[in-house]
């Protein structure tokens, strides 16, 4: 990783330029550029509506690009959807399965789906891992969200992707749910994946991202490291003006993107 | 762990694993569903009793156009209103959506789906078929058993065609079960009058050619295969027809979000 906002040259696990995504006339990302090197934890900040989860969507295959290229690690995610999909895992903002099926058979459905062979005895391993073995049985809707979201995380690295998109992981998450959560993004990085997620939460952006970038309104304001960000903007007078004394990356953020509600 | 193999390759995993998969998970699913399975035996058992109760019973017409009706209604069932619900639940939910994510091609979600509702209608013929022998001392050749199962797999494709064009046309899970009720009568109902005058002979014509009296009257012809007549040709065509019309729609505009 570089130590400010730059793009390392090489080993890049995901690559994006110029990235445009419209809805209808409404254009939600306009010419977004990024770069997420191997190993590293890229946090993409913005308020609702900002472009966040277009620009992970198009990543994802979910919604058609009208143009720019997209490339995981070494395959064109454009040309070869199947390809770059097995190459990463996603964590969807909202993640619902078959009402009708146990967790137990979500993992099996998955792991058949990314071609991971795996044994019931397998299955259970990996469930008791992210203390989930008691309920192997159970439906999806009977879990508690911080437990749902296990099994989101789970099944998104169940094939062991070099990345991971991961769309406000903690979101409605308590303060214990979130920690533990942060604890398997960050084991995740320290064996080598590259993450990229998106939140509104600053605390967790400063907690676990590595490089943070700040989108509104579908073009990328500011890339950098969150000290680095506030380095770079603190004396920005939009900043020094939402500032209450010293400036945070929340300064930072109200001060690039403003202060109105958004929907 | 046994899932470390894959990470360092990140290769596409094969079409049939990828099949084996859906059609495990969705198979579990459709079992699971109670009211699906009391959707998919009762009412075509009901009915194949209560037709063949009766006055009216005689003037509807012969046994095997009573047993072709009561599988046309099943298979109607099953498409237009348990397909369509699941399919537009589901959307609703986001499973389509967590699906798409994977490597999984997006017609093998679909396919899956439908190869389930045909196995279902497929039971529902078998069962519907027993209780005919014992209910209405309908019994077929060997032959005529398979032309019927065979017909039952191409009646399904004008009714899940039906379903899917619902679905593709209408987001709202409220609206497509509205609407899926309401198109039963025109779509469906209508053809148990296609072998009958009761309500004169400009109404039999138009019940004979609707998707339920196109079905009735394929499935009667392949239950009675020295009847078949240029009418079941008619019957056969009309079908094609409106599966591929219905279907064409369903595919053209169909959405895997709701957003």
């Amino acid at each position: 990783m570089t130590a400010t906002g730059q793009i390392a040259a090489h080993g890049l696990a995901l690559q994006v330029e110029d990235l445009h995504v419209s809805y209808g006339p409404k254009r939600a990302v306009d010419g977004v550029s990024l770069g997420i090197n191997e190993g590293e934890i890229f946090g993409l900040l913005g308020p609702n509506g900002a472009g966040k989860t277009s620009t992970l969507s198009a990543i994802e295959g979910l919604v058609r690009p009208d143009s720019g290229s997209i490339r995981v690690g070494d395959v064109n995610a454009r040309a070869n959807p199947a390809a770059a999909k097995a190459r990463m895992g996603v964590q969807l903002q909202s993640t619902s399965f078959q009402s009708n099926l146990t967790i137990r058979e979500i993992v099996r459905l998955y792991a058949g789906l990314y071609g991971v062979p795996l044994t019931r005895a397998g299955i259970d391993d990996l469930l008791a891992d992210v203390h989930l073995g008691e309920e192997a049985s159970k439906r999806f809707s009977q879990l508690s969200g911080g437990q749902q979201k296990r099994v989101s995380l789970l099944i998104a690295t169940i094939h062991s992707p070099p990345l991971v998109l991961l769309d406000e992981p903690t979101a409605g998450l308590d303060p214990q749910a979130r920690r533990q959560l942060w604890d398997r993004i960050e084991r995740l990085r320290d064996i080598g994946r590259s993450i990229l997620l998106t939140t509104h939460s600053m605390e967790e952006a400063q907690a676990v991202c590595h490089r943070v970038a700040i989108i509104d309104r579908g073009k990328l304001l500011t890339v950098d490291t969150p000290a680095g960000l506030i380095e770079k903007h603190k004396d920005d007078p939009r900043v020094r003006k939402v500032a209450h004394g010293q400036v945070t990356l929340e300064d930072v953020f109200i001060g690039l993107t403003g202060s109105e509600l958004r929907d | 762990m046994s899932n470390e193999a894959s990470a360092t390759l990140g290769r596409p995993p094969t079409l049939s694993g990828i099949l084996r998969a859906l059609l495990q998970a969705d198979l579990t699913v459709q079992l699971r569903n109670g009211q699906a399975l009391l959707l998919t035996f009762f009412p075509p058992l009901a009915v194949l009793y209560g037709l063949s109760a009766g006055k009216r019973g005689v003037q509807l017409g012969s046994p095997i156009v009573k047993v072709s009706f009561a599988l046309t209604l099943g298979i109607a069932l099953i498409a237009i209103l348990g397909y369509t619900a699941s399919v537009a639940r589901d959307r609703e939910l986001g499973v389509f959506q967590r699906l798409r994510v994977t490597p999984a091609p997006t017609w093998t979600i679909m396919v899956s789906r439908l190869a389930v509702q045909i196995l279902s209608m497929l039971a529902m013929s078998v069962v519907v078929l027993v209780a005919a022998a014992v209910v209405e001392n309908v019994r077929l050749d060997p032959a005529a058993y398979l032309l019927t199962l065979l017909a039952v797999i191409f009646s399904s494709a004008v009714f899940l065609g039906v379903g899917q064009a619902l679905v593709g046309l209408i987001k709202s899970v409220d609206t497509v079960n509205a609407v899926g009720r309401l198109s039963f009568l025109p779509l469906v109902a209508l053809g148990l009058f296609g072998h009958s005058d009761i309500f004169g002979t400009t109404f039999e014509t138009i019940s004979r050619w609707s998707p339920g009296g196109a079905v009735a009257t394929l499935l009667a012809g392949a239950m009675q295969t020295a009847a078949w007549s240029t009418d079941t040709w008619g019957a056969f065509l009309a079908s094609v027809l409106y599966a591929v019309v219905f279907a064409g729609v369903g595919i053209r505009w169909f959405q895997w979000s709701t957003r």
